[in-house]
């Protein structure tokens, strides 16, 4: 008799069933690739890997991502359908309407920001910021002039004027244009921003900042633009941005540097866009406006008296 | 001892000597001497002698008959050329003028010889350049300081073949009076400076005749460095020149450098004078050093020692104190520093400005700055053929500036090298790349070679005119210049330049000896 004994917990004629496999792998040829390139998914679906399990049938999930594929695919087609629709109409004249919708979302969408200084021209290194302005004094730039004006209302600006040895002489009309000497003009440090102007033989106007970021700017044009986005004039509603921006150019290139004929154009579209209103481009956009005088001024032979943009000063400074 | 020779001769005897008479064929007597040493010999040995004596005395006769006949042919065909020369008084080296005669003769300046003066005939002293023998003519070239012109000896009615080969052998750089027809050119004559005339020599002296060899060739030392090693020819190099120094101070471009230089000066002096500046004179051995006992140049002086000025700082500050307002001067400045490089020399010429102000030094700055920039423009309007010239041998760039003159603070200076990656503190002094880099980035920005950086921080730039009581200076010493400020002194400030770095900057040169006429260095006294 044995010592200990157990009452048995279960019955003698359960079934086991013994593995005849050590280590199981799902099988990776079974599934689908990823769905995100359709020709792949297309292969897949038609190629020679059916998705099967053990069972044979076709697992519920996989018919599901399945169905769920041809839906996105769907709707990709119908996607690209309104686009391309989309696209017919933009190219036909009843556009503008769209676009004045668009406009007035942006304008009512983007906050209106003041210009910093710091965020426009990189940080404050502890010293004066300069900007050089090279000019030639046969065509003194005027429209850059009135910009200064304005700068100098918006900041405190040191101007200085100086005459390059590469130029003789200069009429003392063009070394006091940028006003009297500032009376503090001995402490640099006092003035938020410089602008120093030079009277050179250059061809084309020209304007240095910060030498080692920025390459050197050309064109009264684009010097303009520049200024304009500082004094804060730049307007945040793209279709307006894009009428001032093609104003200056007309200005510099078709009025300034155009033959007679192209002039005459200009000066016929000035005179129907000045008919409609004050502005050339629109409310929020003045500065534009003193371009097309500036570029006229070099070509006419004698320079005339300051344009009467003096308004223009005043009432720029308040949008 | 007795001689016969075979040939027709007298002989005669004389103690000691033995005189050969030879006669050649145009019947001129030629008499040879020949000495021998008579010793005492007995007759035996002298017929033994003889004979042998013969032969030799033979031998050396005949060499004798020859050299007279070759020397009888040169002089007869001197003769023969003699009496051919037509042209003998129109040409040959003048005797040294020692004012015995006053010749009322105008001389023309080789700078006045154009295409107006055709068909004249002038007189022209000048320097032989170079002299060219091609046959029956020869080329000169005749120099006077920067200007040059070339001249033509022929053989024809009015020179000689003798002329000719007299032109052609004047030493170079020998200094020449000629008589010549001026006549026009068709083709411009590209390597001179006059370039539209020739001279047609018909008479030539020589005024004062220059040794052969010269220590170094003009043309070498007006070539350009690059084309040099190029080319293969030589070029000068600056030791050699140093050495030499006269006459490496003829050449065109040294000339060019110099009358500059001379600008510099009168310009300085002029548009000082214009602003009611004084021009002073201040003592150059002084009893204590101005500027640190460091370089200083000590001389004795009697039973004591003195000091070569180093600069006229205090004596400039005393003139002010004594009521000059405004004074500047001119003068030799002596720094004993031990600075071999190529822009320090021991004994330089300062131009010092020192004036009054009333109620901010930026006056001073506004006064001295625009000083600089009347001269550079003076420069530029009144010497360009010399910064033309200059710039033939030492090419650079036109030197350029503002007016009125950029004026950038400390701040600025440091905050433009520290955006070009520079890592300094905002106290701290410009070290000597730092300066170079941020001359670079102005330039780059402004486009002028000439501003001034103000407001240095005091850390830096310690005050130099307060006496430090740690350096030990014998008060004493400087008690007059102590007791200057005693007795009420205006606010004033001054500055100083230094007259060849001024020249070398202008021209872009790279060294300031090139701009020293006789320079000196802790390695240089003479010449």
């Amino acid at each position: 008799m044995s010592m200990y004994q157990v009452k048995p917990i279960t019955g003698s004629d359960i079934n086991v069933d013994l593995p005849t496999c050590m280590y199981k792998l799902p099988n990776l040829h079974a599934q689908p690739g990823s769905g995100s390139c359709i020709d792949n998914v297309l292969q897949l679906s038609t190629g020679p890997y059916v998705s099967s399990d053990q069972n044979g049938e076709v697992d519920p999930a996989l018919k599901a991502l399945e169905q769920r594929q041809d839906d996105i695919l769907r709707r990709l087609y119908e996607l690209k359908a309104a686009v391309d629709g989309l696209a017919k109409t933009v190219t036909t004249p009843d556009a503008d309407l769209d676009a004045t919708s668009l406009s007035s979302a942006a304008m009512m969408s983007a906050p209106k920001e003041v210009a910093h200084l710091d965020s426009l021209l990189g940080k404050d290194l502890g010293a004066l910021r300069d900007i050089v302005v090279n000019a030639n004094p046969s065509s003194p730039p005027l429209s850059l002039l009135v910009l200064h004006g304005l700068l100098c209302q918006r900041y405190r600006v040191l101007s200085t004027v100086h005459v390059h040895s590469s130029v003789s002489s200069v009429p003392p009309k063009l070394l006091n244009c940028l006003g009297p000497r500032h009376a503090d003009s001995y402490t640099r440090q006092r003035f938020q921003l410089g602008f120093t102007l030079i009277w050179k033989d250059v061809p084309r106007l020209q304007m240095k900042f910060s030498v080692p970021n920025m390459c050197p700017i050309e064109g009264q044009g684009n010097v303009a633009r520049f200024l304009s986005r500082l004094v804060g004039l730049e307007p945040h509603d793209p279709a307006a941005a894009t009428m001032s921006d093609s104003w200056v150019d007309t200005a510099f290139f078709q009025l300034a540097e155009g033959s007679g004929k192209e002039q005459a154009a200009v000066l016929r579209a000035l005179n129907a866009a000045l008919g409609r209103g004050p502005w050339l481009a629109g409310q929020s956009s003045h500065w534009p406006t003193l371009c097309a005088p500036a570029a006229s001024c070099r070509r006419a032979p004698v320079p005339p008296r300051p344009p009467p943009m003096s308004s223009a000063g005043s009432r720029g400074a308040r949008t | 001892m007795r001689v016969s020779i075979p040939s027709l001769c007298g002989l005669s005897d004389f103690r000691g000597f033995s005189q050969v008479a030879v006669s050649n064929h145009t019947g001129r007597l030629v008499l040879v001497m020949t000495k021998e040493e008579l010793k005492g010999a007995s007759e035996e040995e002298q017929q033994a002698q003889s004979k042998k004596g013969l032969k030799k005395a033979q031998k050396e006769a005949e060499k004798a008959a020859k050299k007279a006949e070759k020397q009888a042919k040169l002089a007869a065909e001197q003769q023969s050329t003699d009496e051919d020369d037509f042209a003998k008084d129109r040409y040959g080296v003048s005797p040294m003028v020692q004012s015995q005669e006053k010749l009322d003769r105008v001389l023309v300046r080789v700078q006045q010889l154009t295409p107006e003066r055709a068909d004249q005939l002038i007189w022209v002293r000048a320097r032989v350049h170079t002299s060219r023998a091609k046959g029956k003519q020869c080329f000169l070239v005749l120099r006077q300081q920067q200007f040059n012109v070339q001249a033509l000896v022929a053989v024809g009615d009015r020179a000689s073949k003798q002329m000719v080969k007299f032109a052609a052998n004047i030493n170079k750089e020998s200094i020449v009076d000629v008589e010549a027809m001026v006549r026009k050119v068709d083709q411009k004559i590209e390597s001179c400076s006059q370039q539209d005339v020739e001279l047609h020599i018909e008479r030539i002296f020589v005024i004062s005749q220059a040794e052969p060899r010269l220590p170094l060739q003009l043309e070498d030392a007006v070539r350009p460095e690059g084309e040099g090693d190029e080319e293969g020819r030589a070029t000068v190099n600056q030791d050699t020149r140093l050495d030499n120094r006269v006459i490496d101070l003829r050449t065109t471009t040294s000339q060019a450098i110099f009358r500059l230089q001379s600008g510099v000066c009168q310009l300085f002096r002029d548009t000082l004078t214009d602003k009611g500046f004084v021009e002073i004179q201040t003592p150059k051995i002084i009893s204590a050093a101005s500027e640190g006992g460091a370089n200083v140049f000590t001389v004795s002086y009697f039973k004591t020692s003195a000091y070569l000025a180093q600069s006229p700082q205090l004596y400039k500050q005393m003139c002010i104190c004594a009521d000059f307002d405004k004074v500047f001067c001119v003068g030799p400045v002596f720094r004993a520093e031990d600075s071999n490089t190529h822009r320090h020399l021991t004994e330089f010429v300062g131009l010092d400005i020192e004036m009054a102000f009333n109620y901010h030094y930026h006056e001073v700055i506004d006064s001295i700055t625009d000083t600089m920039v009347q001269i550079f423009k003076g420069l530029r309007d009144k010497f360009q053929t010399e910064i033309q010239t200059v710039n033939k041998q030492y090419p650079s760039e036109p030197f350029k500036f503002l007016e009125p003159t950029l004026r950038l603070e400390y701040t600025e200076g440091v905050a433009m090298l520290r955006a070009a990656g520079v890592e300094m503190g905002d106290e701290e002094d410009l070290s000597t790349p730092n300066e170079k880099l941020l001359g670079r980035l102005v330039k780059e920005k402004y486009d002028t070679d000439f501003y001034v950086l103000d407001k240095y921080p005091l850390a830096v730039r310690p005050f130099y005119t307060m006496p430090d009581p740690t350096d030990k200076v014998d008060l004493e010493k400087i008690k007059a210049y102590i007791d200057s400020f005693r007795y009420g002194a205006p606010p004033h400030a001054g500055g100083g330049i230094g007259l060849e770095r001024v020249t070398m900057l202008y021209l872009g040169l790279h060294n300031v000896r090139q701009t020293s006429m006789f320079p000196r260095d802790p390695k240089r006294l003479t010449p």
